[in-house]
């Protein structure tokens, strides 16, 4: 007894000089603080700019500089006439605080904590794994949310989704499947809200996977795939099926009258048979069981094709994988074959073709240059007849080198309860800030957790939707396919669309008291845009939209 | 033990064998047992499932279906379904297959899967166990210990943990199954061998110059087998029963295979709008367990003297 004594109090001891110890060098630091935080006590506006050396390094952004407190100016190597639609597109153009940025060294697990934005809400609490609370912002300067509390909430089955809006315990839910039109169509208390938006799901192909790096296996692959049957099978009214790389809606970009590689079996197999395909092989075929507008039943779907591939004698083996893991795998050039799909950010072709065919990922393996060419030419032209003709060049060689078979173009339905007022669901985004309830309060229920609140560096529409509920963007879509002023007042555009000038609303506060001024926007966009910024951490540190839509490279970035 | 009866001479040999071979009894307790009557009547129809699967089934069990109505509910002609259409007595699963034909040939496969695993937990378990309790000391110790500890853990989330590190899929999964099954069966033994080797009759095999492997394959083993069989019948319903759940997770069988719990994970989602979809994989599996339940329960009571006399 006296032995155990006297082994606690020297664990005692020792513990209280550990911390001692421990806190030391923090005490040090702490009155370092005050002489380096007078300066900024007396803010005279240093304007920050970001420029690349030069044009060569692959991007497109030439420099983002703050000409003064309230004015961005982008200038670009090669016109950028969609640049409004873009900026205003995906929550990973949000504009941060600079200073908050600093403060959290552009953490995403820190900005989880407190996301510090200018949206028409503030987080009030995040239950890690089933929901996220939203109150109203009070400095908002949009106009005023009309429910008071929204909460977000997920669950991955469509069937417990739909129990959860049957029995009231939220006001709407996201994705509901083909199978459950009828029952929603038929209960008096629900209602359903269609969603359109060009979307496609495609098998992707790497092609630098033997054997789809032979063009004519690709080829072959493209003929044994009942796009047609899938379609009739798996997905809501008014969806189609693909025939040629983008939607029906996207134009300049879709060919009318384009005739799709026809459904062939005998010819497939024939072709296969000539180029020494080896049938005796069990290929892979992966997917995340996630549903999305493009891809309503994801099992279902990926079985549907395996049996398609088997009716021809090729051997699939499913492999269901966790979306985490899966996306970054796919984009490192790790699966032969796997389903993804894609819905639109902005109405232009550029968010279509220079995501996909531009080799910004390895997903496909290799780009065509043949294709990257005349794609990044379309991008660069403001004549939509010009470009049209491009896209319809780019469309042949697509059918030609088969780089993904696109397989379907969904159409998605939310359902709310009948006491929900005003719900509009734009193609992008959904009005929640203005849906009314009887309490006040809207419960969203979509099929996943946001990865993170630095939508910056997302890439998904469950993190895109909390994302846009709490940060604001220069531009933004409502529910309309129309790009609005948010923070700007308005950008304009030089003649040949290379350099944008924005000016700010005056008088916007962020969620944490700062003011927002051109600093912001620059540093928001430099921790996407150059590799090298010391703020750009993230969440995984991929900033994928800012390569996709201002790049394919970003400035400072190291040759692989 | 064959020679006992014949070392009594007095009565007549078909009577003898009547009243007194141990097998015989047991089997007649058995058959006489309701239960394990009634969960030998439902194996019984499993078994020819799975045996003529392929005459039974009117479908393929994996190629989809053209010309029918995805999700379609039974369609049976005894029962007014019009005689022009095509006979399903299930109904049609979400990818157009046939129910029934998948459910059968599931049979083949639960059948499989349970037995395979218990066998190869059996085996293991058996060798591990005699050792244990035939040696003795520290070897037994060592022996039971580690299997406690295997034992300590929750089975399915052990299963799971193996698989993950194994990687999905079904012969993984039985691997991982048959794993947690090794310590139910290693204790079994090992208890049998404890009470038996003390035993006068294994001094008197001693004492003949019997060598210690023969005694043990011989003597002591025969006499665990009891157990075993209770323990084994029992095993191969949890068995399938951890199956199905690791199938129903996506660690277990792959698509397209007619695995019932894989079957009622893909049409989780239909519970409530083609309900028919998740009813009969979950009444497949549910009756198949409890057909080597009952059979569990009776043949351990069939195999216990001391109920010998009372019947079931």
């Amino acid at each position: 007894m006296k032995r155990l004594s006297v082994l606690l109090s020297l664990v005692m001891l020792a513990s209280i000089v550990l911390t001692a110890c421990g806190s030391a060098p923090a005490a040090t630091e702490a009155p370092a603080a005050p002489p380096t935080e007078a300066p900024t006590a007396v803010p005279a506006f240093a304007p920050a700019k970001l420029e690349a050396p030069d044009c060569n390094y692959g991007g497109n952004i030439k420099s983002i500089e703050a000409v003064d407190e309230l004015t961005v100016k982008f200038t670009f190597c090669a016109p950028e006439p969609a640049f409004i639609a873009k900026v205003g597109s995906v929550e990973a153009f949000d504009i941060y605080d600079e200073g908050y940025l600093k403060e959290i060294g552009g953490d995403a697990a820190k900005l989880n904590e407190n996301p510090v934005g200018t949206g028409p809400y503030i987080v009030k609490e995040w239950v890690r794994g089933d929901h996220i609370t939203f109150e109203a912002n009070p400095n908002y300067f949009g106009t005023k949310p009309a429910n008071t509390t929204f909460i977000l909430k997920w669950n991955k089955e469509a069937a417990a989704r739909l129990l959860d809006l049957q029995a009231g315990n939220v006001s709407g839910i996201a994705e509901v499947t083909s199978d459950d039109l009828a029952t929603i169509a038929a209960d008096a208390n629900l209602k359903l809200a269609p969603r359109k938006i060009n979307n496609f799901l495609y098998l992707g192909i790497n092609n630098a996977i033997p054997p789809f790096d032979n063009e004519k296996v690709r080829q072959a692959f493209a003929m044994l795939i009942n796009k047609q049957q899938i379609v009739d099978d798996f997905y809501a009214p008014g969806s189609v099926a693909a025939t040629q790389f983008v939607p029906p809606g996207v134009k300049p970009g879709y060919t009318d009258g384009f005739v799709d590689t026809t459904y062939d079996v005998a010819k497939g197999v024939e072709m296969l048979k000539a180029e020494g395909f080896d049938f005796e092989k069990e290929y892979t075929l992966s997917y995340a069981e996630r549903t999305r507008p493009y891809f309503p039943q994801p099992t279902k779907i990926a079985q549907a094709v395996q049996a398609q591939l088997a009716e021809a004698g090729i051997k699939v083996k499913l492999e269901m994988e966790e979306w985490a893991t899966y996306l970054p795998a796919t984009r490192e050039g790790k699966k032969e074959l796997f389903f993804l799909g894609w819905s639109e950010d902005y109405p232009d072709a550029t968010n279509w073709y220079d995501v996909f065919l531009m080799g910004t990922s390895k997903s496909f393996g290799a780009p065509f240059s043949d294709m990257t060419e005349l794609i990044s030419k379309a991008g660069k032209s403001g004549d939509p007849v010009e470009r049209q003709k491009m896209y319809d060049e780019v469309n042949k060689l697509y059918a030609q080198h088969v780089p993904t078979i696109v397989i379907a173009h969904g159409t998605v339905n939310q359902a709310y309860l009948a006491t929900v007022e005003n719900v509009e669901i734009g193609p992008y985004n959904e009005n929640f800030p203005q849906m009314k309830t009887p309490d006040g309060t809207v419960i969203f229920s979509q099929d996943g957790e946001p990865v993170s609140l630095m939508c910056a560096d997302e890439t998904d529409g469950n993190s895109f939707r909390a994302c846009n509920l709490i940060f604001s963007k220069l531009y933004t879509f409502t529910t309309t396919s129309i790009a609005e002023p948010d923070l700007a007042e308005s950008c304009t555009g030089n003649a040949d669309a290379t350099e944008w000038t924005c000016v700010l609303k005056k008088g916007v506060v962020f969620s944490n008291g700062a003011a927002l001024d051109a600093n912001d926007v620059v540093a928001s966009f430099s921790i996407g845009m150059d590799y090298k910024n010391p703020l750009r951490k993230g969440n995984t540190g991929a900033f994928q939209y800012f390569k996709d839509l201002l790049g394919p490279k970003v400035i400072n970035q190291p040759a692989e | 033990m064959t020679q006992q009866p014949a070392s009594v001479p007095v009565l007549s040999a078909e009577s003898i064998q009547q009243r007194d071979n141990p097998y015989i009894m047991t089997v007649r307790r058995l058959f006489q047992h309701r239960s394990a009557q009634l969960g030998m009547a439902l194996l019984g129809i499993l078994i020819i499932c799975a045996i003529f699967a392929e005459q039974i089934a009117p479908f393929d069990p994996i190629v989809p279906l053209k010309n029918v109505k995805r999700r379609d509910v039974a369609c049976i002609h005894l029962l007014g379904c019009p005689a022009e259409q095509q006979e399903h007595l299930m109904g049609i699963d979400g990818n157009s297959r046939d129910l029934f034909s998948r459910i059968i040939f599931g049979a083949r496969l639960s059948l499989i899967i349970g037995i395979s695993t218990v066998s190869f937990a059996i085996i293991i378990g058996c060798f591990l166990g005699a050792i244990a309790g035939f040696i003795g000391g520290w070897l037994d110790d060592l022996i039971m210990r580690s299997l406690d500890v295997l034992m300590a853990f929750p089975s399915l989330l052990l299963a799971i943990a193996i698989v993950a590190v194994l990687g999905p899929g079904l012969i993984n999964a039985l691997l991982a199954i048959a794993i947690i099954e090794i310590p139910i069966f290693a204790r079994v033994v090992r208890a049998s061998v404890l009470s038996v080797k003390e035993l006068d009759f294994i001094s008197a095999s001693r004492s003949l110059g019997a060598s210690e492997l023969r005694i043990l394959l011989t003597r002591i083993l025969p006499n665990a087998l009891t157990p075993l069989i209770v323990q084994g019948t029992l095993g191969i319903a949890s068995a399938i029963l951890s199956a199905a759940a690791l199938s129903f997770l996506g660690l277990g069988a792959e698509f397209p295979t007619p695995e019932w719990g894989l079957m009622l994970g893909e049409e989780r989602n239909s519970v409530f709008n083609a309900p028919h979809l998740v009813f009969f994989p979950g009444i497949a599996i549910m009756l198949t367990v409890l057909s080597f339940n009952l059979i569990g329960d009776g043949l351990r009571d069939a195999l216990d003297p001391r109920l010998a006399n009372h019947g079931a």
